[in-house]
């Protein structure tokens, strides 16, 4: 166990949370917004709404909510920011946000964790895409679950 | 995270530890969220206050949208997660992911098919996914798992890795806006990840069963 003082362990927890939001939460959040801009200018944004509309109206969200989704597959901070990022523009409300908030952690950052939790762990590869399967299975069913957690 | 804090230790774990446990658990709960009293303060969001309004609004403003909105939107939420993160390290340091190991340690088995072995892992996994990997590693090479468990238990990993962290300091962004205590999201994702490990123990026994039956 660590000899720091208490309050040295509370600061030095607060120093990595600094750490934390200045260089990893924040450029995701403004790459995030920023994108959800780019999409929005060149209406993309509308496009996605209405091609996912029916999928994703069967977890009671817009279709723009795929955008979280597929952004959140590549960095779970990304797909945070294009949720906040679409809450601002009007696109999400608060039940949606909750309904994905799960989702967004759930099968995020799946390449990145290849490399970083199933590689160093030594799992096995041939269950790779198994392991990824679940990721997408577990997202598909936290939405289920929270909208009828939100009902 | 340290790594140093997440080594095993067999001996008994101290009743200040269960305390810091479950004093960290309820802070993030929002169990005291409404209390007038001085229990108040054992509240997240009590303690991490307001922002002074400028005019109606705090200072991130109404109507900005764009990089611009990102970053002072981002900004907003940097004291939220040091307090996190400074809380969580003062729970770390009372012994609080030993003692949730300890409790955690007969489940293991009926629920997740693992050996009560992995337990610090386990909750090391939830910490941090660096550390959860690196010590599933070490638990490999010492021969304590087998092939599947690894592979089971690498399903509890990879879904929401550093469950509890992430959450609280990235999913900490979208608290404002959510509908229900935020909490609730928290469960559903354990739920899925149990959930989920389940789904690659029923593959494995599948797999395992289809070959056996081809070899007879």
């Amino acid at each position: 166990m660590s000899r720091k003082s208490m309050y040295g362990t509370f600061v030095e927890g607060m120093r990595s949370g600094w750490t934390l939001g200045t260089m990893q939460l924040l450029p995701n959040m403004v790459m995030a917004f920023a994108l959800i801009q780019i999409l929005n200018k060149i209406g993309l944004l509308e496009v996605l709404g209405k091609v996912f509309g029916p999928l994703m109206g069967f977890f009671g969200l817009p279709g723009e909510a795929v955008t979280v989704l597929l952004t959140a597959w590549l960095s779970a901070g990304g797909g945070v920011g294009a949720a906040a990022g679409l809450y601002t523009h009007g696109t999400l409300n608060g039940t949606h946000v909750s309904i994905l908030i799960p989702a967004i952690f759930l099968m995020g950052a799946q390449l990145q964790y290849v490399g970083r939790i199933l590689s160093v762990a030594g799992i096995n590869s041939r269950h790779y895409k198994m392991l990824m399967l679940i990721g997408l299975l577990n997202a598909l069913l936290s939405m289920l679950i929270m909208r009828w957690l939100v009902l | 995270m340290p790594l140093d804090n997440l080594t095993p230790e067999n001996g008994p774990v101290p009743l200040r530890a269960y305390v810091a446990l479950v004093l960290v658990i309820l802070f993030f709960s929002g169990w005291f969220a409404d209390s007038a009293s001085w229990l108040g303060f054992m509240d997240f969001n009590a303690v991490n206050g307001q922002f002074g309004k400028i005019g109606n609004v705090t200072f991130v403003g109404k109507g900005g949208f764009g990089a611009r909105y990102g970053f002072l939107f981002a900004l907003s939420l940097i004291p939220g997660i040091m307090l996190a993160l400074g809380v969580v390290a003062v729970a770390e340091r009372e012994g609080a992911l030993h003692a949730a190991q300890r409790m955690l340690t007969p489940f293991l088995r009926p629920i997740l098919g693992l050996p009560g072995v992995v337990g610090l892992a386990l909750i090391g996994s939830l910490q941090s996914s660096d550390a959860g990997a690196v010590m599933t590693r070490q638990l490999r090479e010492k021969h304590l798992l087998t092939d599947d468990e690894s592979s089971i238990f690498g399903a509890f990993q990879f879904s929401s890795g550093g469950t509890i962290i992430n959450y609280l300091t990235q999913g900490l962004a979208l608290f404002p806006f959510l509908s229900v205590p935020y909490i609730k999201p928290l469960g559903v994702i354990l739920l899925c990840k149990v959930l989920g490990c389940n789904v690659m123990r029923l593959y494995l026994y599948l797999a395992a069963a289809r070959k056996q039956g081809a070899a007879e």
